[in-house]
């Protein structure tokens, strides 16, 4: 792991244990219903503060945790059209493997809560919305999953996530460069 | 046919609806006042600093700081402050001052770190030196104060 | 292969084939740019008498440019008067007097596998005279001379005094060809830089503004999607007869080249992404605790 991308994992890392303290709970509105609180948002007692980890404005993670699940979104870095490209390409090509992705989202967060002022920490919508992927973590996963193997996979897909969109990025302008050098050199008489 | 009724509140009438304020208790005083208290911290703070107590200048920063709606102005002067001294603190000095916080402070640098990361302009705040309090916090206070900082109604 | 091939594999495979062991068929088939070709022997009793057909989009601006001169030239007697119904170009082969087996067979198919690369090197050859012309002559400009090849796409090409400039218009239909686009058409820009293809033709590109050569033209296409590219030939490239068919052959190529090596990127790709989710995949599968197998038991 480089050295700079360190404390902004071992941030979310400490953040997203502290986050994974989850225990059953069944819906207070509707009865015989459980369902995670943090998607439904519907008493405002069972959801916690969210928060947000932030590398710098293009690179941050929100933790929203609430009683029986947690949703964590993570905005990846995209410096240039081809990054974003790559990013947009890899993260829908796993958001469609999702159910085998058990804590994945099928769709990034558009906006995170909006809390009214003053129940919740209130989150800047313009640091609400943007992000690339998301993952909602839920009882169920906590009672099968070990947790600390949870945090590590998705540290993990944050590490590599970054590593393997540049070496993309690489790879296409090494073939590009290849391509257009044997085009032009058949040109040589 | 008359359809307002549809946009009556009905959780006013319903004794066993939530209220914010029932959530936590109120900061006990006013917008000006708590504004007035973090401008005179912000002085003291500066002198503080100058002298190089940064763990007296983190504890007033902390002690009392102004949480609640209605108070926007205060917390983020009372940010601002905080920042100016997390930004003029060397890495190497930073455990030794955290140690010596007092756990209710700790936990209130651990949500102004949160509220820092969550800011959508930055300008001053950098987020290496943020993540770098943030580690070294952790390490000492430990998830619990994470834990605290995410289950604490009142916002800083 | 990093390289495309000019001539059509289907003809050069079936017309050998045949040609050691002569037997009746009616296929048809297609190449790049929306080309279709059929190969048959019309009389099933005669299965050396065959017939290759080729269907061509842009075949009335080709006419203009001379195709048939060309295609008389390369295939001489073997070019029909009358086309068959459907087609543009339709040749007669009777493999009775092709030339035995060895390299003398192998060229005569291969120039029939080159039917459609012959067919559209009547604008260059056209070209590469007017400049001569031109040259002569010491000033002046050709005729700008369209391609309609594909639905959306054109090639340019027109003569002036010192030079041949060749623009090709492409579209892009995703973004993500249009990104990847981008970033190979750049390649083509740098690498003459290098020193050992200092000698190959100028490549310049834009994307939407079309290149002042063609900026009269009414009906340009001038969305994000659309490229040009434009080719600057020089005498070099084509004062020996030679390397003339080479440079036509290897530029016509050039908008298929292009696009198949954006697939390739994204094949590759893909495979990558494939790899690194399995991968995620394994990594997730750690967290899962074993469900205790429970060994269910009838009374037996």
């Amino acid at each position: 792991m480089s050295n700079v991308l360190r404390p902004y994992l071992a941030a979310v890392r400490s953040t997203l244990t502290a986050a994974l303290t989850l225990e059953d709970f069944s819906s207070q509105v509707v009865e015989r219903h459980n369902k995670p609180e943090v998607e439904v948002g519907a008493s405002k007692e069972v959801l916690l503060n969210p928060l947000i980890i932030s590398r710098n404005e293009n690179e941050r993670v929100l933790i929203e945790p609430s009683i029986n699940s947690i949703r964590l979104s993570i905005k990846i870095k995209q410096a240039d059209e081809i990054e974003r490209i790559l990013c947009h390409k890899f993260t829908r090509f796993m958001m469609q493997r999702a159910e085998n992705f058990v804590v994945l989202r099928r769709k990034p967060v558009k906006v995170g809560i909006q809390p009214s002022p003053g129940v919740l920490r209130f989150i800047d919508p313009r640091v609400a919305q943007g992000y690339d992927i998301s993952f909602l973590i839920t009882n169920n996963h906590t009672d099968t999953m070990l947790k600390h193997k949870i945090v590590d996979f998705i540290i993990q897909f944050m590490e590599e996530v970054d590593k393997e969109i540049s070496e993309m990025k690489l790879s296409l302008n090494a073939r590009a460069r290849v391509v257009a050098e044997s085009y032009l050199t058949a040109f040589n008489v | 046919m008359d359809v307002n009724f549809r946009k009556i509140d009905i959780d006013q009438y319903d004794e066993d609806a939530l209220l914010d304020s029932e959530l936590y208790e109120a900061d006990p005083r006013d917008p000006a006042q708590a504004l007035n208290e973090v401008k005179q911290k912000a002085a003291a703070v500066r002198s503080s600093l100058s002298k190089g107590d940064v763990v007296g200048a983190l504890t007033l920063v902390l002690e009392d700081a102004p949480y609640g709606p209605n108070v926007e102005e205060a917390k983020n002067l009372n940010l601002q402050t905080l920042v100016s001294i997390l930004n003029s603190t060397k890495a190497t000095e930073i455990p030794g001052v955290v140690k010596a916080l007092s756990t209710d402070a700790q936990d209130t640098l651990m949500k102004y770190l949160y509220k820092g990361m969550a800011l959508p302009g930055w300008g001053d705040v950098s987020g290496s030196v943020l993540l770098g309090w943030h580690e070294k916090l952790t390490e000492i206070a430990g998830t619990g104060c994470i834990v605290r900082a995410m289950t604490d109604r009142r916002i800083v | 292969m990093i390289l495309l091939e000019p001539h059509n594999h289907i003809i050069q495979t079936t017309l050998a084939e045949k040609a050691s062991q002569p037997s009746a068929l009616d296929v048809q088939f297609v190449d790049f740019d929306g080309v279709r070709f059929r190969l048959t022997t019309p009389d099933r009793k005669v299965p050396t008498a065959l017939v290759l057909s080729m269907s061509i989009r842009c075949w009335d601006e080709l006419v203009r440019y001379g195709v048939n001169d060309i295609l008389k030239r390369e295939y001489g007697a073997a070019l029909r008067a009358e086309p068959e119904f459907g087609y543009n170009v339709t040749l007669d082969v009777n493999l009775e007097q092709i030339p035995p087996e060895g390299d003398e067979r192998d060229a005569y198919i291969k120039s029939l596998a080159l039917l459609k690369r012959n067919a559209l090197a009547a604008p260059f050859e056209l070209g590469f005279q007017t400049q001569k012309q031109l040259e002569a002559a010491g000033s002046g400009q050709g005729e700008l001379m369209a391609l309609h090849y594909r639905d959306e796409e054109v090639i340019y090409v027109q003569a002036s005094s010192d030079r041949v400039t060749v623009i090709f218009s492409t579209m892009f239909r995703e973004e993500t060809d249009r990104v990847f686009g981008k970033v190979f058409l750049q390649e083509f820009v740098d690498a003459r830089r290098l020193p050992t293809i200092q000698s190959a033709p100028q490549v310049l590109y834009t994307t939407r503004e079309p290149p002042l050569e063609i900026r009269h033209l009414q009906g340009l296409n001038d969305s994000e999607d659309v490229g040009y590219v434009t080719f600057v030939l020089f005498p070099r490239h084509f004062a020996k007869a030679d390397v003339a068919n080479s440079t036509i052959t290897h530029i016509q190529l050039f908008r298929d080249y292009l696009h198949y090596h954006i697939k390739c990127s994204k094949a590759y790709m893909h495979s990558r992404m494939r790899y690194r989710v399995s991968e995620f995949q394994k990594v997730l599968n750690r967290a899962k605790t074993e469900a205790a197998v429970v060994d269910r038991k009838t009374v037996s």
